[in-house]
């Protein structure tokens, strides 16, 4: 059996989960303290990869990062290659999509903290970097882990964009879920089956590895 | 708010869902949709039956014909799923209704020369798209084309691989492949047109074959309209499209 794509996969998710709170943790901030007029656009366009079908973000993504595309052309200016069609490209569509799945929790958990703590901090001189690391952060643990959480098992099962940006390239951008799809396609009902029975245990040793740490933190 | 849900709502409750009693339904390939939508109007005008094609790829209504879809003739992608009805005696003996053609289609004009392996193996195409070699008859063909001239295994890194025929066509229309191995019947689409082509010779054309299923509920109107398959007519409208 190929291992390759089931690599692949966790490699993607991890990625995504390590990635995601530098693109997240601002969206989320903004929109839980943010007082500015379109906030409830903001809001709708972190949702918007929720309640698109994936084949339509898909399409979108690969208009904007193909080498015409704002984005991919600027990046095939600076690193010289394509931005579709790589590890790289399926990375970025891999944040773009999991975006809401992360910033939901952040921001609820940072909507939870208590103004008092925050206003104590300011009055007893702690600087705002360290307010934020002494703080905020280990008050939002909660809200980070479950975004990781739901981040990794979501990457894992991502199918319709990947396909899209991806071109399934063996090695480079044939994940699991894309192998296993073309194995049922061409009626090789084994391979799918074995990688799809190796996926769910990995799935549920991480998810169990990821909660039993957060059960240590808190 | 829900007023504007309750109009919605109610719009589409009478918005008609177009199942309506027809003389002859048809399970069409994907691929072959504009030709198909070409023909039904003409075999109505001509017989006076009503006809309701769906649309799907060859794979997923194959799997609905096996579970007792109740369609009269099944129009596949290839000559394998027919073939494979007629063998499990669920279908009448399959017979050839079009042929496909395998073209390199680019967006960019410089790479539309004569020669379409100099395209390929050509440096500054980075990309190459092709359909799925396994399950995606274009797909088998375009990889038989590379391997019968060589350039198989050289061209293999550029390589990207998309689950059908119009997905390949998508990655050189949107210039995320530079070039692509497509269906001569995509470059007849208003995309198609804003690009140039060049015909792959060397493939193997795309044999596709249609069946009428021994379940059959209209089994006179599905003789009528494979009859029709075989007219003047109906050959005009794929010659126009790019089949044979």
């Amino acid at each position: 059996m190929d291992w390759t794509p089931l690599i692949l996969s966790a490699k993607l998710a991890i990625w995504t989960m390590l990635l995601i709170p530098i693109l997240a943790s601002p969206m989320a901030s903004l929109l839980a303290f943010g007082r500015f007029k379109g906030k409830s656009l903001l809001d709708a366009v972190v949702t918007l990869p929720m309640v698109m079908p994936p084949t339509v973000l898909g399409f979108a993504l690969l208009v904007v990062m193909g080498p015409r595309g704002y984005m991919g052309g600027l990046w095939e200016d600076v690193t010289g290659n394509r931005l579709v069609f790589s590890f790289s490209g399926i990375l970025i569509a891999s944040m773009v999509f999991n975006l809401p799945f992360a910033v939901q929790p952040l921001r609820a958990s940072l909507e939870k903290l208590d103004p008092r703590l925050l206003e104590s901090a300011a009055v007893l001189g702690l600087s705002p970097l360290s307010t934020f690391f002494r703080i905020v952060l280990p008050n939002c643990l909660g809200g980070l882990a479950a975004a990781s959480i739901l981040v990794f098992a979501h990457s894992l099962g991502e199918f319709g964009v990947i396909l899209m940006v991806g071109g399934s390239i063996p090695g480079q951008t044939q994940v699991a879920s894309v192998a296993i799809f073309e194995a049922v396609e061409a009626l090789r009902f084994d391979d799918a089956f074995r990688m799809s029975a190796a996926l769910i245990p990995v799935c549920f040793a991480v998810l169990l590895i990821i909660n039993k740490i957060n059960a240590r933190r808190a | 708010m829900k007023r504007i849900c309750s109009l919605i709502l109610a719009l589409c409750l009478l918005v008609p869902s177009g199942a309506f009693a027809a003389d002859l339904f048809i399970a069409q390939a994907a691929n072959f949709t504009p030709v198909m939508k070409e023909i039904i109007p003409a075999f109505e005008k001509a017989t006076g039956l009503k006809a309701q094609a769906t649309y799907a790829s060859t794979g997923k209504l194959y799997g609905q014909i096996v579970n007792d879809a109740p369609f009269d003739i099944f129009l596949a992608a290839d000559e394998k799923r027919p073939n494979k009805l007629f063998a499990d005696g669920l279908a009448e003996k399959p017979f050839v209704y079009a042929k496909g053609q395998v073209v390199l289609w680019s967006n960019d004009k410089n790479f539309c020369g004569d020669d379409w392996k100099a395209t390929v193996v050509n440096d500054a195409v980075k990309r190459v798209s092709i359909a799925n070699t396994e399950t995606a008859p274009y797909g088998t063909s375009s990889m038989k084309a590379m391997q019968a001239v060589g350039i198989w295994e050289k061209v293999q890194p550029k390589l990207v691989f998309g689950q059908s025929i119009s997905q390949a066509f998508q990655f050189a229309s949107t210039g995320s492949a530079d070039a692509g191995f497509c269906a001569y019947s995509s470059v007849f689409t208003e995309v198609g047109q804003k690009g140039c082509f060049t015909v792959v010779d060397e493939a193997p054309p795309v044999v596709q074959a249609a069946c009428v299923l021994k379940s059959a509920p209209h089994a006179d109107a599905a003789a009528k309209f494979v009859k029709f398959l075989a007219s003047p007519e109906v050959q005009a409208m794929k010659l126009k499209y790019g089949y044979k």
